[in-house]
């Protein structure tokens, strides 16, 4: 591999002249979007048959899907049962408290659209007296006043753009 | 039906870190290392191509990849053409997808290849993409990235075992102290001593910086040949002798214990079977340690030591030269850095070099006959497992 640079070739391009500048671009339409695009589900009913969900959300309760021939539970919410296939699921609502089984905080390598949030932390989450164990965003401490076990609960909240989705807060 | 011996005739890989290079410059770079490491490899011999790519979309804002990687490579496939993704187990995804076509029958010299472009000019674009391999939708909102998952794994295995900080940072060390007789590595000639790795920054509590594997541009490949081309390519193949994979959840929510990786004991116990040899046979072991606490929980997967004992294992140095098994002789994820698609080809590519005997001394495995190389993917939510074994070309 040759390491000598290139010789400049000497311009055989006109200068400039002094025409008259290009007019200024049209100003842009301002083009409305989620902040949160990439990473909060289709919430509406003509996006999503699971549009229930987002509904208790917005009135206040986590809710699921569950199979109404063998009780489990399914997450996240469905429209088929993974084991026996059955399109008739049922809504049910989830219990609004739990405890942190495993948590940690993102304190560098936010995704986009979450730089301002760090540092936050995350975690996993056992729902009071349900064999579920929900992974979500956890407030209300900062992560290092957080502990395994302790109690939090569920809690509905407005992304920003008229989307729900839900997180955990704990104690103050 | 008759299934055909396959071995690896060789492979390479461009440097890995940082690169000043696109996705399709890594590409080329990698084509053109490969046909000058193999002189007797003719493009018309491939006639088959597999293409590991874990998020160009999101990278490189390109799909299609299979015939862009081809055009790249200068290769032009009249069997199969194909791109493999399993994010981060795209690689060995290639490298499987090509075995099994080759021992179908249906192709005869096969290249897999892997390559990943990941630094971009926003960080967070690249977390981004890296996010979108959780369960986006559902996840996703909180903010899920590899990171504070592991870590969720590390703060349970030190919550029921123990398991110290340091334990963890003797993995790293190790791991870093092999890439500096890598030149390929992007930590080459990086030293990690045990108390600078304890002072690097938290970046997912309890994971530091030295415990995570980093956002890393670069590319490998190899050829596979079936038994009868074997001899025209290498005398000292690497004949594919078990493979296994498995895969039993993906919403972090339907993720059953964090620290008892079922998954890879199945895939492991899969592909040893096939090959008929038990762990306490294998020489190397090419081991995913996307973080420290993976080698540590990988170490209990394997059998290597009881359940909880993967931390004292990998302190005690026995994943290390002179121990029950050398680990990431190449320097690991850790090490090397972590291309998506690239790695598990890069750990193929080790394989084949230790069974040739042309890695440097300082990570030789003392006459090595078997090896096992894996990559779990996602949220260890899928473990792919692959063996080894050096033998003549037949």
């Amino acid at each position: 591999m040759t390491t000598e640079t290139r010789p400049r070739r000497p311009s055989t391009l006109a200068p400039p002249s002094e025409a008259v500048p290009p007019p200024p671009p049209p100003p842009r339409k301002a083009e409305p979007r989620p902040f949160l695009l990439d990473f909060v589900p289709l919430e509406g009913e003509s996006d999503t048959r699971l549009a229930r969900f987002f509904q208790r959300l917005r009135e206040g309760q986590l809710a699921t899907t569950r199979c109404p021939r063998d009780g489990a539970l399914l997450w996240p919410p469905r429209v088929v049962c993974p084991t026996c296939h059955t399109e008739e699921l049922a809504w049910v609502d989830l219990p609004s408290r739990g405890r942190i089984y495993a948590f940690s905080a993102v304190l560098a390598g936010a995704p986009l659209g979450m730089e301002a949030d760090v540092p936050f932390a995350v975690g996993l989450v056992d729902l009071e007296g349900v064999p579920l164990r929900l992974f979500g965003r956890i407030e209300g401490r900062p992560w290092n006043a957080l502990a395994v076990g302790m109690e939090v609960r569920v809690e509905p909240y407005d992304v920003g753009d008229g989307r729900f989705f839900y997180r955990f807060r704990a104690p103050e | 039906m008759t299934v055909r011996p396959v071995a690896i005739v060789g492979g390479v890989t461009t440097k890995f870190g940082v690169r000043p290079s696109t996705w399709a410059e890594l590409c080329q770079e990698v084509g053109a290392a490969l046909f000058r490491e193999i002189p007797e490899l003719r493009a018309e011999d491939v006639d088959s191509l597999f293409v590991g790519a874990a998020e160009p979309e999101r990278f490189a804002f390109q799909s299609h990849m299979a015939p862009f990687a081809a055009e790249q490579m200068g290769l032009r496939p009249y069997r199969i053409l194909q791109r493999t993704e399993l994010a981060c187990a795209s690689g060995q995804s290639a490298i499987r997808s090509a075995y099994a076509a080759i021992a179908a029958g249906l192709s005869d010299v096969a290249v897999a290849v892997g390559v990943e472009k990941m630094n971009l000019p926003s960080m967070a674009e690249a977390n981004a993409a890296m996010a979108c391999v959780m369960d986006r939708a559902w996840d996703g909102p909180a903010g899920a990235t590899a990171p504070p998952f592991f870590a969720m794994v590390a703060q349970r295995h030190m919550l029921e075992y123990g398991t110290t900080e340091e334990q963890l940072a003797a993995v790293s060390e190790k791991n870093h102290r092999f890439a500096n007789t890598n030149p390929a590595a992007q930590f080459y000639e990086k030293t990690f001593p045990r108390d600078k790795l304890l002072r690097l920054p938290v970046i997912a509590p309890p994971l530091r910086l030295g415990d995570c594997s980093s956002m890393t541009d670069g590319a490998a490949a190899v050829v596979l040949a079936a038994d009868d081309r074997v001899p025209r390519y290498t005398p000292t193949p690497a004949w594919i002798r078990g493979t296994g994979q498995y895969s039993d959840f993906h919403n972090l929510a339907n993720a059953g214990s964090l620290t008892e990786w079922v998954g890879l004991k199945r895939a492991a116990r899969e592909a040893l079977g096939r090959a008929g040899i038990p762990v306490d046979q294998l020489d190397v072991a090419e081991l995913h340690d996307c973080f420290t606490i993976s080698e540590i929980v990988e170490y209990e997967a394997l059998g290597l030591c009881p359940p909880g004992q993967g931390g004292p294992f990998a302190a005690d140095g026995r994943g290390d030269r002179g121990g029950d098994l050398l680990v990431n002789p190449r320097g690991g994820l850790l090490g090397c850095g972590h291309p998506l698609g690239a790695t598990g080809i890069a750990q193929a590519v080790e394989v084949y070099r230790q069974f040739a005997r042309t890695v440097p001394a300082a990570r030789q495995a003392p006459d090595p006959e078997w090896a096992l190389v894996h990559n779990l993917s996602g949220s260890a939510n899928v473990h792919s497992v692959m063996v080894y074994q050096a033998g003549r070309a037949s």
